[in-house]
C-alpha cells in the first residue's frame, strides 16, 4: 500500500524530478553509498516553511479565525505522511540522499579541509527517519490539540503562535534530515530561535520574557560547544558531511594522515560535541533553562521541551557515535554516561518535591533525558533512541492532559489545590490519559517506557566497567532513579485526578496563557469576571474535542509503543531503525568477551524483573504517601483533603533538606552568585571603561573633525567673489609648490 | 622661405616670424618671446580678476585670459607650421563672444536688481 | 567625415530636439508649452537609441560612446521630471486667471529647456571627444547653459547671486584649462587626443615628458577641477548649490562633473598611465598633482558639509568629496588594463558617475518635493524634520539615496565605492585607500544627519511645510529611490559595460605623423 502511494507520488511529481533529474544524479555521485530519494522528501521541511509563509501573511491581513491552526495542521498532517511514506518506500539498510541545491562552497585551496562544502540536502538513514515520525507525527497531533488550547488568543497572538510553531518543525527537520553538520547547526540554532521566543509567547509576563533569555544564553553556552567540535571536525577530517565524515573515520585517520588514536581531537571533538548536546538537551550544569521554559503555552512545552528539540541533544551524541567510538579510551562516552546518570537522578529528586505538575513533568523531562544520554553512552544506542521514542509519546501525553487541567482549571497548577479530577465532569479522557502515561513513565510492566528503560538500565550492567568506567554503578544509580520516577509521577496521579474532589481555580482566572488579553476577548469560557468573585463562580471547563482526540491518540500511540519492542530482530523496531544509521554499536567489536551477570543471570532477562520491582515500589510510595482513601489509592492511602497528605510529617522531619530540594537545591541561586553577580560586576565595570575611555576617545577623534570644519568653513567660505577667486589661485599656487617640492 | 623657417626651427630652435627686411630686434622673435607675452596676459587677467570689483573689468580680465591662451596657440602652431593652433584661436574667440553675450546680459539683470556693478555685494550665501 | 558623424547621432538629435523644444516653448497655448518636458524626454529617449550601436568609435576611448552616453540620457531622463515646473509657474498661474497675457518676452520656459538639452548636447559630445578643440567646445558648451539655468532658477536674488560666482568663477576655471590645453598642443604640436598620446609616448620613451606639455596638463587638470569642483576649485560649489533651484542643483551635482571627469579621464589617458617605476601610474608630477587634489578635497568636502544646517550646502560639500572619492579611481587607472571591474580604476569613476548621478536626483528631489510657506524649496535641515510622518515615500526615499550616496551595502552606491577601493588597492595605492575609508566614515556623520533628521526626530513645531505643487518631482525622488535598488538587479551587466567603456587604447610611439624632438624653450632662448 505504502509503496504503490509512494509510486503515485513520484508520478505527480515526476516532471519535477524530471526537471532536476541533473542535481539528482549528481547527488548520486556525491554520496559514495546509498540511493538518492525523490525530491518530494524535499516537501517535509518545507511545507511547515511554507506554513510560516503562509501564516504570517494572516497576520498581516489580521485574521481572527482558527484559520492559521487549520492551515498548520494540514500542513504538517501532510508532511507526516510524506514521511511515512519515505519510511514506507525506503529499503530499510541504505541511507536516501537528496540534495536540493548547493547551500554553502567555499574553497580556498586543493588539499583535502580547503574545500568546505554543504549542500541544502537531505540524510535519510534509521535514526533521522525514525525522529522525523515522530517529530512530524507529534508536530501535526499537537498542533492540533493547540488550535483549542489557544483559543483564547485568536488574532495576532495566535498567528504568532503557530507561525513559530511551523518554524520549528522547519527547523527540527533541517535538524535531523540535513545531510551534513552545518544543516544540523542551522536547525539547532532555528529550533534554539523558536524555543526562545515560544517560551517568551506571554511577552508582557517577566517571568516568561526571563524564561526565554536564560533559555536562549544557557543553549548559546552550550551552542559554543557544538560550534567548537564542528570546527574542529572539520580542521581534523576535512568534512562535515556525514557519509564522507565517517568514511574518514573509518578509516582510523585524520586528513592529515595522522592514525586518530594519537590526536588530542579524537576525545576533544565528541566531548565539545557534548557540550553542546548537554546545553540543548538541559544535562548536567545545563539543565536550569528547562523547567522555566514551563513558562511558554503547554504544547510548547509537549512538542519542543519535551517530545522533541530537547531530543536534538540525544540525535546529535547518537548521529556521531562513529566519532565517540573512535577514542579508544572513550573518554566521552564514559561523560556522556555518568552526566547523563547524575542529571537523570538530581532531577528526580527535586521533582519529588515540587508541587506545581507542571514543572515536575519538566524535571522528568530531564531526568528522562539523563536516561537517554546514559544509554548512549554505556552503548546502548538502541535503547537510548527507543526512549527517545516512547518518551516522546507519553511525556506528550503527560503534558498535554497537565495542560488540558491548566486549561479547565484557569491556570491552577498547584496539586495542593487540586483534587479528585476524575470525578469532575468532562475530565474522563484526561485521566485516562494521564494514567497511560504516568504508567508509562514511571515504567510499568509492558509499557513503552518500561522495556525502552530496561533496555538502557540492563545494557549499563552488560557494559563492563573496563569500557565504560563505572558503568554499573551508574546502572544502579538509573534503577534508583526509576524507583524515584515511579513515586513521583504517582504522586502527581493520586493528588490530582484521583480522589476527593477539591479545586480552586488558578490566579488569572482566564487561561493561563493570556496575561496580555485579560479584557480584550470575551468568549464562552465564562470566568471572564472580575477576580474577586470568579472564584465563587467558578466552573472547571473540560476540554473539547480536538484535546480529547488528540489525548486520546497519543494515548493509542503510548499504548503501541510498546508493541515496537517486538517488532524485528534488531531489539525490536528502533533496534532496526538504529542498525541501519551511523548509530548502531558493534557491542561484540567494542566489549569482547563474555556478557557481565547480574545477580547471577544475563542482565537483560533478569532487569525485567528488577525495575519491575522499583517501579511497583514507587507506586506504592506514592500510594500510601499520597493516595486517598478506597480503591483509588489502591486500598492504601489515606488522604481526604487535597492539601495534606501523609508524606508532610516526613517532610518537616527532613527539614532543612526537604525545604532545599523544594528549592531545586539552590542551583539558580548558586549559579547567580558565582556566574551571574561577577558578570553583572564586570559588566559594571567595562561600562564605565566603555564610557570614560571609549566614548571620550571616540568623542575626541568625533569633534576634531567638527572643530577643524568650523574652522575651515569660517575662514574660506565667506560668501565673497573675490575671497573665493583669490583662495583659488592661492590654492593652485600652493597645490602647484607642493609639487614642485614633492619632486624636487 | 617655408624652407627656411623649418630649417631654422630644426636647426636653431630660432623661430622667425617676420619677414626678412623687418628690423633686426623683431626678426628675432622667439617662441619664448610669444610665450612670455602671453604668460603675462594670462597672469594680468588673474592679477585684474582678483584686484577689481567691478563686474563687466572682471569679465574683460578673463576675456584677457582668453586671449593670452589664444596668443600662445597661434605662437605653437607658428611652431609647430600646423593650422591646428589657429583653428583652435578661432573658436577660442567664438567661445568668448558668446560669454560675452552671456555676461553682458547676466551683468545687466545684477545691475537692475542692485543698481550697482559690485561684484562684492553679492555675499548673502555663505559658509 | 560622415563616419566622424555617425558618432554623434545622439547629439544631433538632442540638437534637434533642442530647436524643436526652443519653438514650441514659445507657444501662446499653454498646453503646446507643457510639451516641451516630454519633447525633451522624447528626444532623449531616442538619443539613448541612438548612443547604443555606437560599439566602436575612434579616439583614446573608443568604446566609451554607449555607456557614457546611455548614462548622460538616463540621468538626464531623471532630471527631467525633477526640473518640471522650475521656471515660468507665476507666469502660467497669472495667464491662467488672466491676470497677464502671454508674452513671449516673458516666458523662460523654451530657453530653459533648451539649455537643459544643450547641456546634455554638451555633455555627450565630451564623451566622444577625440581632439582638444572638441573637447574645449563640448566643455563650454556643456557649462554655459548651465550657468543661466542657474541664474534663472528662481526669482530670488539668491539664484541671482549663485549666477555671478559661479559664471565668474567658471570663466577663470575655463581660462585656466584652456591654457593648460593651449601648452599641451604646444609640447606635442597636434591637438588630436590619440596623437597627443603617441608624442607624449614618443617623448617619454626618448628620455622624458616635455616640461611645457607636464605643465600644460597640470594646469588643465587643476582647471577642470573646478568642472568637477575639487580643492582648490570648489569654492563657489556650496553657494552655487543653495542658491539654485533643487532641480538645477542636481543637475549642477552631475552634468559639469561628469563633464569634467570625462575630460581629466581623456587628458590623463593621453599621457598614459604608463610612467613611474613600474610603468604602471601617471607622470610623477601629475600623480602628485592628483594625490594632493584627492586627499584635500575628500578633506575639505567632508568637513566643511558637517558644519552645515543647509541640506543643500550638504549635499553640495559632498558632491566635492564624491569627486575626490572618484579622483581616487582616476589615480589607480585602468590597471592591467584587461582585468575584472574591481581593479580597473576608471570603470569604477565610470561606474560611480552613473551611481552618483542617480542616487543625487532622489536627494534633490525630496527637498524640491517640499514647500515652505514662502513657496520656496525646502532647505534647511529643520525643513525635513519628522519627514517620515508627514511624507513616509519622500522619507523612505531620502534615506534610500543618502545610504546609498553613503555605500551603506548593499545599495547602488556601495558597488561604486567598493570598485573605487578595491582598484586603489591594487593599483597599490594604500594611503589614499585609507584617506578614502576615513573620509568615507566621516561622510557617515553628516548623511545620517539628514536620515535621522527625517525618521527619528519630531518636526519642529513653528516649521511648516506642506507638498509641492509639482507631483513630478515626487515621482523623480522615488524614481530615484527605486532606482537605487532597481539597478542592483543589473549592477553586473553596468559594472562590465564600464569596463568595455574603460577599454583604453595606449598609444604606442609612431602613430603621431610629426614626431617632434622635445619641444625645447631653453635653447630657444639664446
Amino acid at each position: 500500500m505504502g509503496v504503490s502511494m509512494t509510486t503515485i507520488m513520484d508520478a505527480i511529481l515526476s516532471a519535477a524530478v524530471a526537471q532536476h533529474g541533473g542535481e539528482a544524479a549528481h547527488a548520486a555521485v556525491a554520496a559514495s553509498h546509498g540511493v538518492t530519494g525523490p525530491l518530494w522528501i524535499g516537501l517535509i521541511p518545507l511545507l511547515p516553511l511554507l506554513g510560516v509563509v503562509l501564516v504570517t501573511l494572516l497576520a498581516c491581513f489580521n485574521e481572527k479565525s482558527k484559520m492559521p491552526a487549520w492551515i498548520s495542521v494540514g500542513l504538517l498532517a501532510v508532511s507526516f505522511l510524506l514521511t511515512l511514506f519515505a519510511y514506507l518506500g525506503w529499503n530499510g539498510h541504505d541511507a536516501i540522499h537528496l540534495k536540493l541545491w548547493d547551500w554553502i562552497g567555499l574553497s580556498w585551496g586543493d588539499l583535502r579541509g580547503q574545500t568546505l562544502a554543504a549542500g541544502f540536502a537531505f540524510y535519510f538513514d534509521g535514526l533521522s527517519l525514525l525522529w522525523m515520525l515522530f517529530v512530524t507525527g507529534l508536530a501535526c497531533l499537537i498542533g492540533l490539540y493547540a488550535s483549542e488550547y489557544m483559543e483564547h488568543d485568536a488574532g495576532l497572538g495566535y498567528c504568532r503562535f503557530f507561525a513559530a510553531f511551523n518554524l520549528f518543525v522547519f527547523s527540527m527537520s533541517c535538524l535531523v534530515m540535513g545531510d551534513n553538520l552545518l544543516m544540523l547547526f542551522l536547525g539547532w540554532e532555528g529550533v534554539g530561535l523558536c524555543s526562545y521566543l515560544l517560551i517568551g509567547y506571554f511577552y508582557k509576563k517577566k517571568s516568561a520574557v526571563d524564561a526565554g533569555m536564560k533559555a536562549f544564553v544557557v543553549n548559546r553556552i552550550g551552542d559554543l560547544g557544538l560550534l567548537m567540535g564542528m570546527l574542529l571536525t572539520f580542521t581534523t577530517f576535512g568534512t562535515l558531511q556525514y557519509d564522507a565524515l565517517f568514511n574518514q573515520i573509518h578509516t582510523g585517520l585524520t586528513a592529515g594522515g595522522t592514525p586518530l588514536s594519537q590526536t588530542w581531537q579524537v576525545w576533544a571533538i565528541p566531548l565539545l560535541l557534548m557540550g553542546g548536546a548537554f546545553g540543548k538537551s538541559a544535562q548536567l550544569f545545563f539543565y536550569v533553562w528547562l523547567p522555566d521554559a514551563m513558562e511558554g503555552p503547554t504544547p510548547v512545552s509537549a512538542l519542543i521541551h519535551a517530545a522533541t528539540m530537547v531530543t536534538a541533544g540525544v540525535y546529535l551524541v547518537a548521529r556521531m557515535m562513529p566519532l565517540y567510538l573512535a577514542d579508544p579510551a572513550h573518554i566521552a562516552l564514559t561523560a556522556v554516561t555518568w552526566g547523563g546518570a547524575i542529571t537523570a537522578f538530581w532531577s528526580a529528586t527535586i521533582a519529588v518535591a515540587q508541587f506545581d505538575i507542571k514543572r515536575i513533568m519538566g524535571y522528568s523531562t530531564i531526568s528522562q533525558l539523563g536516561y537517554m544520554f546514559a544509554g548512549l553512552g554505556v552503548l546502548a544506542t538502541t535503547g537510548g533512541v527507543f526512549h527517545v521514542f516512547t518518551h516522546a509519546f507519553f511525556k506528550a501525553t503527560l503534558f498535554l492532559s497537565c495542560g488540558a487541567v491548566m486549561h479547565g482549571f484557569a491556570g491552577q497548577l498547584d496539586m495542593r489545590k487540586l483534587s479528585g479530577l476524575w470525578s469532575i465532569n468532562g475530565f474522563r479522557v484526561v485521566v485516562i490519559a494521564m494514567l497511560i502515561g504516568c504508567l508509562n513513565l514511571s515504567g510499568f510492566p509492558f509499557t513503552g517506557g518500561y522495556f525502552s528503560k530496561d533496555m538502557i538500565i540492563a545494557e549499563a550492567f552488560v557494559t563492563p566497567d573496563s569500557v565504560i568506567a563505572g558503568s554499573s554503578w551508574a546502572g544502579w544509580l538509573l534503577l534508583l532513579t526509576a524507583g524515584m520516577t515511579a513515586y513521583y509521577t504517582f504522586r502527581v496521579f493520586f493528588r490530582v485526578f484521583v480522589g476527593p474532589v477539591v479545586y480552586e481555580p488558578g490566579e488569572d482566572l482566564h487561561a493561563h496563557d493570556d496575561h496580555e488579553h485579560a479584557d480584550a476577548h470575551g468568549h464562552g469560557h465564562g470566568h471572564d469576571d472580575a477576580h474577586d468573585h470568579a472564584a465563587e463562580h467558578f466552573h472547571p471547563h473540560g476540554p473539547k474535542w480536538a484535546i480529547n482526540l488528540v489525548l486520546t491518540l497519543l494515548s493509542v500511540g503510548c499504548i503501541l509503543s510498546a508493541g515496537l519492542y517486538f517488532l524485528g530482530d534488531h531489539h525490536g523496531w528502533a533496534g532496526g531503525m538504529v542498525h541501519a544509521s551511523s548509530a548502531v554499536v558493534d557491542t561484540h567489536a567494542v566489549e569482547g568477551g563474555e556478557e557481565a551477570l547480574l545477580f547471577g543471570q544475563p542482565p537483560h532477562e533478569i532487569m525485567f524483573y528488577i525495575s519491575a520491582v522499583f517501579g511497583f515500589g514507587g507506586i506504592l510510595l506514592a500510594a500510601w504517601f499520597h493516595g486517598p482513601k478506597g480503591i483509588a489509592g489502591l486500598l492504601i492511602g489515606g488522604r481526604t483533603t487535597a492539601a495534606e497528605v501523609r508524606m508532610d510529617p516526613i517532610a518537616k522531619a527532613l527539614r532543612p533538606i526537604s525545604t532545599w530540594a523544594v528549592r531545586k537545591w539552590y542551583v539558580d541561586e548558586f549559579y547567580h552568585l558565582v556566574l551571574v553577580t561577577p558578570l553583572k560586576i564586570f559588566a559594571h565595570l567595562f561600562h564605565w571603561f566603555d564610557k570614560l575611555i571609549v566614548d571620550g576617545l571616540v568623542n575626541f577623534f568625533g569633534a576634531t573633525p567638527r572643530v577643524s570644519s568650523d574652522a575651515i568653513g569660517e575662514s574660506t567660505q565667506t560668501g565673497v567673489l573675490h575671497d573665493y577667486a583669490l583662495r583659488m589661485v592661492a590654492g593652485i599656487a600652493v597645490v602647484l609648490v607642493v609639487v614642485v617640492l614633492v619632486l624636487f | 622661405m617655408h624652407a627656411l623657417l623649418a630649417d631654422s626651427t630644426l636647426t636653431g630652435g630660432l623661430l622667425t616670424l617676420a619677414q626678412s627686411d623687418f628690423p633686426h630686434a623683431l626678426s628675432t622673435l622667439t617662441l619664448n618671446h610669444y610665450l612670455f607675452v602671453s604668460a603675462a596676459m594670462f597672469a594680468l587677467g588673474i592679477i585684474g580678476f582678483l584686484t577689481r570689483r567691478n563686474l563687466i573689468i572682471m569679465f574683460l580680465c578673463t576675456e584677457l585670459m582668453f586671449q593670452a591662451a589664444g596668443l600662445a596657440l597661434i605662437a605653437f602652431g607658428r611652431y609647430h607650421l600646423n593650422f591646428d593652433g589657429q583653428s583652435f584661436v578661432i573658436f577660442v574667440l567664438t567661445i568668448a563672444a558668446a560669454e560675452a553675450a552671456m555676461a553682458l546680459a547676466l551683468v545687466v539683470l545684477l545691475f537692475r536688481r542692485r543698481e550697482s556693478l559690485d561684484a562684492d555685494l553679492w555675499a548673502e550665501l555663505k559658509g | 567625415m560622415t563616419d566622424k558623424l555617425a558618432l554623434v547621432w545622439p547629439e544631433i538629435w538632442l540638437f534637434v530636439t533642442t530647436c524643436v523644444v526652443m519653438v514650441v516653448g514659445l507657444s501662446p497655448d499653454l498646453r503646446v508649452r507643457k510639451l516641451c518636458g516630454w519633447i525633451s524626454a522624447l528626444g532623449l529617449v531616442v538619443a539613448i537609441g541612438a548612443a547604443v550601436p555606437v560599439a566602436h568609435a575612434g579616439g583614446l576611448f573608443p568604446s566609451i560612446t554607449p555607456y557614457a552616453k546611455g548614462m548622460i540620457g538616463v540621468v538626464g531622463l531623471m532630471l527631467l521630471p525633477l526640473l518640471a515646473g522650475t521656471v515660468d509657474r507665476d507666469l502660467d498661474a497669472a495667464i491662467e486667471s488672466g491676470k497677464a497675457t502671454f508674452s513671449a518676452l516673458r516666458s523662460n520656459r523654451a530657453e530653459f529647456y533648451a539649455f537643459f538639452l544643450f547641456s546634455l548636447t554638451g555633455l555627450m559630445l565630451t564623451a566622444s571627444a577625440d581632439d582638444l578643440i572638441w573637447l574645449f567646445l563640448a566643455l563650454e558648451l556643456t557649462s554655459l547653459p548651465t550657468y543661466i539655468m542657474v541664474t534663472i532658477s528662481t526669482r530670488g536674488t539668491r539664484s541671482q547671486e549663485a549666477g555671478v560666482k559661479y559664471f565668474f568663477l567658471g570663466a577663470l576655471g575655463a581660462a585656466i584649462f584652456l591654457y593648460g590645453f593651449a601648452l599641451i598642443y604646444g609640447a606635442t604640436g597636434t591637438t588630436d587626443l590619440a596623437e597627443i598620446a603617441a608624442a607624449f609616448r614618443a617623448q617619454s620613451e626618448a628620455g622624458g615628458l616635455n616640461t611645457i606639455g607636464v605643465a600644460g596638463l597640470a594646469v588643465a587638470l587643476i582647471g577642470l577641477c573646478f568642472k568637477i569642483a575639487a580643492v582648490p576649485m570648489h569654492m563657489y560649489a556650496a553657494d552655487v548649490y543653495q542658491g539654485a533651484a533643487s532641480g538645477v542643483s542636481a543637475m549642477l551635482a552631475f552634468v559639469p562633473k561628469t563633464a569634467g571627469f570625462l575630460a581629466i579621464i581623456m587628458l590623463c589617458g593621453a599621457v598614459g598611465w604608463t610612467h613611474g617605476a613600474t610603468h604602471d601610474s601617471l607622470p610623477a608630477p601629475i600623480y602628485i598633482l592628483l594625490w594632493v587634489i584627492a586627499a584635500a578635497t575628500m578633506f575639505t568636502g567632508n568637513l566643511l558639509a558637517i558644519r552645515q544646517s543647509s541640506v543643500k550646502r550638504i549635499l553640495a560639500y559632498s558632491s566635492v568629496a564624491h569627486s575626490g572619492y572618484m579622483l581616487v579611481g582616476v589615480i589607480a587607472g585602468p590597471g592591467s588594463g584587461h582585468g575584472t571591474f574591481w581593479d580597473n580604476g576608471i570603470a569604477a569613476v565610470l561606474f560611480y558617475l552613473l551611481t552618483y548621478g542617480v542616487t543625487n536626483v532622489g536627494t534633490f528631489a525630496v527637498l524640491a518635493s517640499i514647500q515652505k510657506p514662502n513657496g520656496e524649496e525646502a532647505d534647511d535641515i529643520a525643513d525635513i524634520r519628522g519627514l517620515h510622518g508627514t511624507r513616509p515615500h519622500l522619507a523612505g526615499a531620502m534615506l534610500l539615496c543618502v545610504l546609498s550616496l553613503l555605500g551603506m551595502p548593499p545599495l547602488l552606491g556601495f558597488f561604486g565605492k567598493v570598485g573605487l577601493f578595491t582598484s586603489a588597492i591594487s593599483a597599490g595605492e594604500i594611503p589614499l585607500v585609507i584617506v578614502l575609508g576615513l573620509n568615507s566614515a566621516i561622510a557617515a556623520f553628516y548623511y545620517l544627519r539628514i536620515a535621522r533628521a527625517a525618521y527619528l526626530e519630531p518636526a519642529d513645531e513653528h516649521v511648516e511645510t506642506r507638498a509641492g505643487p509639482i507631483p513630478q518631482r515626487v515621482f523623480a525622488a522615488v524614481l530615484s529611490a527605486s532606482a537605487v535598488v532597481l539597478l542592483l538587479t543589473v549592477a553586473q551587466m553596468l559594472m562590465e559595460r564600464s569596463v568595455t567603456a574603460s577599454g583604453y587604447h595606449a598609444p604606442h610611439a609612431g602613430m603621431a605623423d610629426t614626431p617632434h624632438e622635445a619641444l625645447d624653450l631653453t635653447r630657444a632662448d639664446d
